[in-house]
Formats: C-alpha cells, sequence, structure tokens
C-alpha cells in the first residue's frame, strides 16, 4: 500500500459514496427490466464497479459492498445491518434504487485500517 | 485483549459464524408470519443480535452484519457481495434461511484490528 500523506482528511464521505455507487447503478441497469437469467451478473457487476470506484479514491479503507436486487412482485423487503467497529474512523451509507420492474438495494462499509 | 491468543483463535471461522448466525434467526424469527409490521423490528433483532454474539468471542475484529428479510411470494432476489480486503486474516460467511412464509439472507463480514 503506497503511503498517505497526513495532512489528507481520512474519513468515510457517505455523499461521495452514494454518488459512486448510483452512478454504477445506473450505468449497469438503469433502463433494463428484471430478467431471472442476467441478475446474476448484474448485482455482481454492481458490486464490483462500485468496489473499484471506491479504491481509486486511494484512502486507507478495507471496502465492503452489499447488494441486493429485487423482482418488484408486492412482496415485502426489509435490509438492516449492525457493526462493530471504531465509529471515529469508519463508516457506510446505503442507496435505494429502485425502475418500473426491480428494487436495488446497495450498502457499502468502510473500515479504517490501522496505520 | 489477550495477547496469548493462538492464529487459529485469532481466524474468522465460518462454521461458528454460521452457527451464531442460524441461532439468532431460529430465536427471532422462528416459524413467524411475514408481518409488515414487525419485519422491521426482526432486522433488527436478528442483526444485533449476531453482533452480539460474536463481540461475546472476543477475537481482534471489527464486525459488519447485513440481514435481508423477504416475504414469500414468488419474487426473484438476488444479493452479491464484494470486498477489499486483506486475505490473510478477514473473511466472510453468508447464511440463507427460509421458512414456509419468508426468506433470510444474513451475511457476516469479519476484518482484522
Amino acid at each position: 500500500m503506497e503511503e498517505y500523506h497526513s495532512g489528507d482528511e481520512v474519513s468515510f464521505n457517505p455523499d461521495d459514496a452514494s454518488n459512486v455507487v448510483k452512478e454504477c447503478i445506473e450505468g449497469i441497469i438503469g433502463g433494463v427490466d428484471y430478467s431471472q437469467n442476467k441478475v446474476n451478473q448484474w448485482t455482481a457487476s454492481i458490486v464490483e464497479h462500485s468496489l473499484t470506484q471506491l479504491v481509486k479514491q486511494g484512502k486507507p479503507f478495507k471496502y465492503i459492498v452489499n447488494c441486493a436486487v429485487m423482482q418488484k412482485s408486492g412482496a415485502g423487503l426489509h435490509t438492516a445491518n449492525s457493526c462493530y467497529w471504531d465509529t471515529t474512523t469508519d463508516g457506510s451509507c446505503t442507496v435505494r434504487w429502485e425502475n418500473r420492474t426491480m428494487y436495488c438495494v446497495v450498502s457499502v462499509f468502510a473500515v479504517a485500517i490501522a496505520l | 485483549m489477550d495477547d496469548d491468543q493462538t492464529v487459529e483463535e485469532s481466524a474468522f471461522i465460518v462454521d461458528e459464524v454460521s452457527s451464531i448466525v442460524k441461532e439468532s434467526l431460529e430465536a427471532v424469527i422462528g416459524r413467524n408470519m411475514y408481518e409488515h409490521n414487525r419485519v422491521s423490528q426482526w432486522t433488527s433483532s436478528v442483526a444485533e443480535q449476531c453482533l452480539g454474539q460474536l463481540s461475546k468471542l472476543g477475537k481482534p475484529f471489527k464486525y459488519i452484519v447485513t440481514c435481508i428479510i423477504m416475504q414469500k411470494n414468488g419474487a426473484g432476489l438476488q444479493s452479491a457481495s464484494s470486498c477489499f480486503w486483506d486475505n490473510t486474516t478477514d473473511g466472510s460467511c453468508t447464511v440463507r434461511w427460509e421458512n414456509k412464509h419468508l426468506y433470510c439472507i444474513v451475511s457476516v463480514f469479519g476484518l482484522a484490528i
């Protein structure tokens, strides 16, 4: 890992992460309908692209990206997260996105690396 | 934190975590039907209970628990995760659980300090 400058702001910015994730979701499943055959590939692409963009920011974090895509058919869906970490450095954000045929919930967690 | 722990005792053991998750799911949801008003509470309870049990293990990890509960009425649900971490120390475990009325997916991530 390359060295980080001590002057840099080393904290997780939920708004930045949220924008990154929304761009990835729009890019991959923006205008398509739910397809059983392709959804596996879509979820994988969303998490991989989101993670790649987050890593490019070059901050000293370990990242976890979790994605759930669900077909719109009237079923109820709840998600919840619980964390055991250092609240001064670690953070998370959750993005909820939907189109005509499906819902997508993406959670991003950033855990600081002990330097 | 104990300094004399062996490497094995400090590892993220998937089977152990899986058991903890299943116990929590059975305890909180068991055979309950999907109830819109209570599911929010259930997801929180499952995640909190898993986290509580994991903390008691006394291992040097930061934990993240995500829980998804979905009503069973034929809709498709796909879940995936991607991680950027240290493969030698960090680990994750995903449990898929269901009863007659709902599906539940719990993912646990352990990141070494």
